[in-house]
């Protein structure tokens, strides 16, 4: 028999299995009403689910700090600007970054992101079934992040390939030794190419997202080229996989719900608050870490300096404190303060290019194939920490 | 009714200039602005849509 999840006995939550990635909101649930305060059962961290605790956990980053100790987990080799370092640092990259990322500019890249979307679903739509993750949810955010930071888009299929060597690396299950070698050599590559790109943006000025890096001040200071490869490296890392989970979760929800699909597709009006909606039940993103930088007290439970917190967005974004009957699904919710994209000063630099090809991908998807299922037979498979449907197999009918 | 803002608290979610964009601006770096506290009787919904759904709690609203 298998354990409830978080365990009743130890008040340990499991957050890297695959049952969990699929089906989390029971999950949340039980913790939520239990233990305000669990414990992960990989590290043994507290695990803070609460809305209120949350959210307060995030605006306080002097007591909840994101410079980890442990920065070369994921190939870099520095600290990742601004996701890895506190305020007021950080607020000081936010200042330059902020405006490449408004809503605003965004906006620029629709017509765009619209005609590769309508690329895509080019190549599958006769066919009547595609695997939704590598025919879309995959190569949709690299395209967008390509415009983005205007590179080629022939640069499409290195790109899936060093950023999968550093998220995905392809090594036999538990060869934690053959993963982290994947990681840093698909993290020298993708330093090597940022840093060409860099020089030649350097030699010959373009008004593109390293041109105008290269062009930015921090009181009077330039970046430096290093700074410049640290966030181009944490663009790439949080700008894609993000998205693509969100686009499989979104998808496989409004398969397997009919009736809700049917009202996005008689009224596309709705698809904005659909992505709201679907970002807090869903919530891709379902935690973020922090380390304890004081000693402290929450619900009568010791938390000492040092230790690595986890902040359970998702489970925050089922809370009913704060959210009207959070277990309903409703595109039209008059209050929603979900916290997917984070909150205070992290507040994820890309939500509005998020929002932008979330939105562009329903609208087009469904424009074209407003009918569609899971295969049948067939059940999707969700990947554990970042919630990516890597198995979505969808089938449709050709005849119109 | 009276709109507030408060900008040590806002970290540019954009809700409310999305929901309420007659009422609430977004500035250069995508962090809400108002013209006048005062809202007129026809935009009010739009306050009250920005202020429930802005993360950070930086909107409050007073009626008269
Ligand atoms: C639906 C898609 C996305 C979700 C759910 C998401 C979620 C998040 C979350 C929860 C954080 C906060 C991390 C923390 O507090 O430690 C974050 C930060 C960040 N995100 Fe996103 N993200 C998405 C898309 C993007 C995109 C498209 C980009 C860029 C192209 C991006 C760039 C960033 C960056 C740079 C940060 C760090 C901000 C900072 O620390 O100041 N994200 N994201
Ligand atoms: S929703 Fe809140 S945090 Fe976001 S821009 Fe408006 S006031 Fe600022």
């Amino acid at each position: 028999m298998t354990v409830e999840n978080p365990n009743p006995e130890t008040g340990e939550i499991n957050l890297v299995d695959r049952e969990f990635a699929a089906a989390p909101q029971p999950v949340y649930r039980r913790v939520l009403s239990r233990c305000p305060i669990a414990r992960s059962s990989f590290g043994a961290g507290p695990v803070l689910s609460r809305y209120e605790d949350v959210i307060w956990a995030l605006r306080h980053p002097e007591i909840f700090s994101s410079e980890m100790e442990v920065q070369m987990a994921l190939g870099t080799e520095r600290p990742m600007i601004p996701q890895q370092i506190d305020p007021p640092a950080q607020t000081r990259y936010r200042k330059i970054l902020d405006p490449r990322f408004s809503r605003r500019r965004m906006a620029e890249l629709i017509p765009q992101l619209r005609s590769q979307a309508n690329a895509l679903i080019d190549r599958f739509i006769d066919a009547g079934e595609c695997e939704f993750d590598g025919a879309f949810a995959i190569p949709l955010p690299c395209t967008a992040f390509l415009s983005l930071m205007g590179l080629p888009q022939k640069d499409l299929d290195l790109f899936l390939e060093l950023k999968n060597g550093i998220i995905r690396p392809q090594v036999d299950p538990g060869d934690v030794e053959g993963a982290t070698r994947v990681r840093s050599t698909s993290g020298k590559r993708i330093y090597a190419y940022f840093e060409a790109v860099i020089d030649e943006r350097a030699a010959q000025p373009r008004d593109d997202m390293i041109g105008y890096l290269l062009g930015a001040e921090i009181d009077g200071n330039k970046l430096s080229h290093t700074e410049i490869l640290d966030i181009c490296f944490l663009l790439l890392l949080a700008g894609l996989d993000t998205v693509t989970s969100t686009l499989g979760c979104n998808i496989a929800y409004l398969a397997a719900n009919p009736e809700h699909r049917r009202r996005l597709v008689a009224d596309p009006t709705l698809i904005p608050g659909a992505v709201e909606e679907l970002l807090r039940w869903e919530t891709p993103v379902t935690c973020v870490p922090r380390v304890i930088k004081q000693d402290l007290t929450l619900h009568d439970v010791a938390i000492k300096k040092g230790e690595v917190v986890t902040l359970l967005l998702g489970a925050s974004n089922l809370d009913e404190s704060e959210f009207v009957d959070p277990e309903r699904i409703d595109f039209e919710r008059k209050r929603n303060r979900h916290i997917a994209f984070g909150a205070g000063a992290h507040r994820c630099l890309g939500s509005h290019l998020a929002r932008m090809e979330l939105e562009v991908a329903l609208e087009e998807w469904h424009r074209r194939i407003p009918e569609y299922r899971i295969k049948p037979g067939e059940t999707p498979r969700y990947s554990p920490g970042i919630r990516e449907v890597q198995y979505l197999p969808l089938v449709w009918n050709t005849q119109r | 009714m009276k709109v507030l803002v408060d900008s040590a608290l806002c970290v540019g979610h954009g809700r409310c200039y999305v929901l309420g964009p007659e009422v609430f601006r977004e500035d250069e770096r995508g962090r809400c602005w108002i013209d006048s506290h005062q809202v007129p009787r026809e935009l009010e919904d739009q306050a009250r849509l920005g202020e429930a759904n802005c993360p950070e709690n930086a909107i409050r609203l007073e009626t008269q």
